[in-house]
């Protein structure tokens, strides 16, 4: 008897926290203490882990069949479809597999995020983050997240900051118990920066790139720093590797698939039913799903390989530090290789990582140094709130992983309950575009006119949905 | 060999003893009872570095002799790990690891007949992430130029790899906000008598000081435990000599004063607003549960009081689940600190246990996992 026990870094965003997984006959978590990023601290995703990585087997068309086979059979239609095929991943994977998957994705590269939309120079801003350090040494700090929810680990970073006398404003829609001032999103010219400031925000797929735009252009008009979270295991990997590649958006792959220029979208990692609206997958000839743990989308092939957790690679966090996951596995490596029609090796790749991020060794404990030069002017047009009542969705990494949480209910405050009369206990309709829903409801310190949810309900258009209420 | 007994061993095996802290005793012990069948597993550290090991369950005897060493910034917790598995097992451990065992053990999770609990005498381990920006701030060197450590005569001191040693006391350490973890200032378990044989170098003396491991046999277990390893050829003792033995008596009297003094240092009475105190301390708590995963004395599994009791979608000002902890801990908390260390808004959570337990367990005159005396919440009977 010997325990297996691995030393990986969980993937519920890219914060870079440390842990081990035991397989115990059913998966446990166990808290690794001498990671520098959470110094083994887990959030309610971290903890739920054993219920992400749920088994996967891999399929032809519902049949079980090797991982070679399937992936021969994804080459096949890849090949065929050649010209209509996409390329995706969120980067929740090694940069040793996104640097393979970029030699095969050459045609349609899709990381989710719009980088055509943003100035080049600001690419190095939005892709490597600060390291955490900075923020406990800041004087102001500035919040465009809620912490709590979205990236929980930067909380007791932001109370180290706290005890140092740092002040905290929350530019958000719900007060925050850990901001010192709370300035409501549609109030955000009231924000005082200066050059002592340091705000936090984060860049995903569903990021409005005006929004985007507009933090940057408020952190260079004062002179403030600016980091950006970001929401899957490797993103900063995924962006600071595919700086150099083509790559196409979102929503220009959701345009090109609802158009029929893509027919075949083969996905690494990543499950698209998370991002894309159903409507859109079903028109594609070919889902191809290559992953290591279970999804919720319906692929046509699924290439299964063993779970993050037990792979061999580099991940690279919020800070830009690059860490290693504790597993041998190369299976996912194998079956790209297959698709490529050659054979990828990992020493090779791994130091083509190295060489891209300017390090000889991965060490954890060291923050490469990262040429953070400053970008040119900008502009950005900040999206108001015109809605009479609107939907805010608080995306978190049960969110973006499609996995079930104790969060079926939305948050509003003491006025609108008054006002819509609603019961102790009862629910709230909720409408928009024509659909309609019943939800239970929190009181909590919430604007007015504002629902919160930090769940997916699925009548959501984008981060602000305008909604009718009712009792 | 019986109940009562004491001994200075080491370990027969050469390699153990140069890895091993003390003489290897402890390793050499654990790797006889699996080698001569005693047991079918033994719990041990796999060693990443100086301030990273890993638990892990093994049955093999190699693996057992390799994990010599000890390491006081791993703050690990072998209860939970070996619940609810039905082993036959022989582990190291802690003062407060032995508490948890025996906690669970009431608990029907562990099974105490075939749980061989070596325990190991402990001052106070260290959080590895405090322990290196400690020696990066206060002893300027490298965590990676660390090449073993030890605690003597009040002081932690660092062995360098180019063999040279750099001790400060440990009271300077923790006046700073270094040092040992909150928690372990202020155990008074320090020989841990409640196992079944208590390890650790107080009381070796002379040309054996830090080649030998003082042994004091607690149980039949215990007695079983040190004879099968003496019998295999794994271990030589003797008996101790009056001075050490009054020379560790007199440590152990002096490091439970200072735990004392600690505690009361720690716990400074909540004047007012007490209910303010605890919600304030709670407020930023995002529900993640670890605190219940890692608590070595709960048992209760998925379907729980404290977690029935709570929903994400209530509103109260305190959250229930705390509520119900708080309570439920009352007269099971053993103060080991794994609570605090797992929080990720490093909420101190022992710290707020114990403001519960230390009055309910010092009026119930209960000190769980001391013995096998039922939790008092366990005997009230309703309607009598």
């Amino acid at each position: 008897m010997s325990d297996n026990v691995y030393s990986t870094i969980c993937p519920g965003c890219n914060f870079g926290c440390g842990l081990y997984i035991r397989e115990n006959g059913a998966l446990e978590v166990d808290f690794r203490k001498s990671s520098p990023a959470n110094a083994g601290k887990l959030c309610r995703f971290g903890m739920s882990l054993p219920r992400l990585y749920a088994p996967v087997k891999s399929m032809i068309d519902g049949k079980e069949v090797t991982l070679e086979d399937a992936a021969k059979d994804a080459a096949k239609r890849i090949s065929a479809g050649k010209g209509s095929t996409a390329f995706l991943s969120f980067g929740n994977t090694t940069s040793e597999e996104l640097l393979a998957f970029q030699k095969i994705g050459e045609s349609f590269l899709c990381t989710g995020i719009n980088f055509e939309a943003l100035p080049k120079d600001t690419y190095r801003t939005l892709s490597v983050g600060l390291p955490y350090t900075e923020i406990e040494a800041a004087k102001h700090i500035v919040l465009f997240i809620d912490p709590y929810e979205q990236y929980p680990l930067i909380v007791r970073r932001l109370l180290s900051a706290k005890k140092k006398g740092a002040k905290i404003t929350a530019v958000w829609w719900k007060t925050l118990a850990i901001a010192d001032e709370m300035i409501k999103p549609n109030d955000v010219s009231k924000l005082a920066l200066t050059k002592d400031s340091l705000i936090i925000t984060d860049f995903h797929p569903l990021s409005d790139v005006e929004q985007v735009k507009s933090v940057l252009a408020l952190a260079k008009n004062a002179g403030a720093k600016v980091t950006f979270l970001k929401p899957f295991a490797n993103s900063t990997g995924a962006y600071l590797l595919a700086k150099d590649a083509k790559q196409k958006s979102l929503v220009q792959l959701i345009d090109d698939i609802n158009k029929g220029t893509i027919k075949t979208l083969f996905c690494l990692e990543s499950d698209p039913s998370t991002l894309i609206p159903s409507e859109t997958l079903s028109k594609l000839t070919n889902l191809i799903i290559q992953a290591g743990q279970a999804s919720s989308s319906k692929a046509n092939i699924v290439i299964a390989h063993e779970p993050l957790y037990k792979k061999k690679g580099t991940l690279i966090n919020n800070e830009g530090r690059a860490q290693a996951l504790g597993g041998a596995g190369t299976n996912g490596l194998d079956a790209l290789g297959i698709i490529a029609g050659a054979k990828f090796e990992f020493n090779a790749l791994h130091e083509s990582v190295k060489k891209a991020i300017g390090i000889s060794a991965v060490d954890e404990f060291t923050i490469p140094k990262y040429d953070r030069s400053a970008y040119g002017a900008i502009q950005g047009a900040v999206k108001l709130n015109e809605a009479k009542t609107a939907l805010v969705s608080v995306y978190n990494p049960f969110i973006w992983f499609n996995l079930a949480d104790d969060n079926d209910f939305v948050e509003l405050n003491l006025n609108t309950v008054r006002a819509l009369k609603l019961l102790k206990g009862g629910t709230l309709k909720i409408k928009s575009n024509g659909a309609s829903i019943e939800k239970k409801f929190k009181v909590a310190p919430v604007q007015d006119n504002v629902l919160i949810t930090s769940k997916k309900f699925g009548i959501e258009k984008g981060m602000l949905t305008p909604v009718e209420i009712s009792r | 060999m019986q109940k009562g007994e004491m001994y200075v061993g080491w370990s027969t095996k050469e390699d153990v003893r140069k890895r091993g802290g003390s003489g290897g005793l402890v390793t050499s012990m654990l790797a006889a009872a699996l080698e001569k069948k005693l047991v079918d597993a033994v719990v041990v550290l796999k060693k990443i570095n100086e301030f990273e090991a890993v638990p892990i369950i093994t049955s093999d005897v190699n693996e057992v002799l390799n994990s010599a060493g000890s390491l006081h910034s791993v703050p690990s917790h072998f209860a939970k790990l070996i619940a609810n598995r039905n082993l036959k097992v022989a582990l190291p451990a802690k003062g407060c690891d032995v508490r948890g065992i025996i906690e669970q053990g009431k608990r029907n999770a562990i099974n105490l007949d075939n749980t061989f609990i070596v325990g190991l005498n402990c001052g106070g381990s260290m959080h590895p992430v405090v322990t290196r920006e400690m020696l990066e701030v206060m002893y300027k060197i490298k965590p990676e130029d660390v090449h073993g450590e030890e605690i003597e005569k009040g002081k932690l001191i660092f062995e360098t790899k180019d063999g040279k040693e750099h001790a400060i006391t440990i009271d300077e350490l923790e006046e700073k906000g270094f040092g040992r973890r909150e928690s372990c200032r202020y155990c008074t378990i320090k020989v841990p008598n409640n196992s079944d044989i208590a390890c650790g170098n107080w009381g070796v003396t002379g040309d054996l000081v830090g080649k030998a491991t003082f042994v004091e046999i607690n149980s039949e277990k215990g007695a079983k435990l040190l004879q099968n390893a003496v019998d295999a050829g794994y271990v030589q003792v003797q008996k101790p000599d009056e001075k050490g033995v009054a020379m560790r008596a007199k440590i152990k009297g002096v490091m439970e004063d200072l735990g004392k003094k600690w505690k009361g240092k720690v716990f400074v009475p909540i004047e007012n607003g007490r209910l303010e105190y605890f919600r304030k301390e709670l407020e930023h708590c995002i529900d993640c549960g670890a605190c219940k995963t890692v608590c070595p004395t709960c048992s209760c599994g998925e379907v729980s009081k404290c977690t029935e009791y709570h929903s994400r979608g209530d509103a109260y000002k305190m959250s229930m689940y705390h509520l119900v902890r708080f309570l439920h801990l009352a007269d099971a908390c053993i103060g080991c600190g794994q609570c605090s260390d797992v929080c990720p808004v490093d909420i101190p959570l022992t710290r707020l246990y114990r403001r519960f337990a230390n009055p309910v367990q010092e009026q119930l005159k209960y000190e769980p996992g001391m013995d096998m005396r039922k939790p008092p919440y366990f005997e009230v009977k309703l309607n009598e």
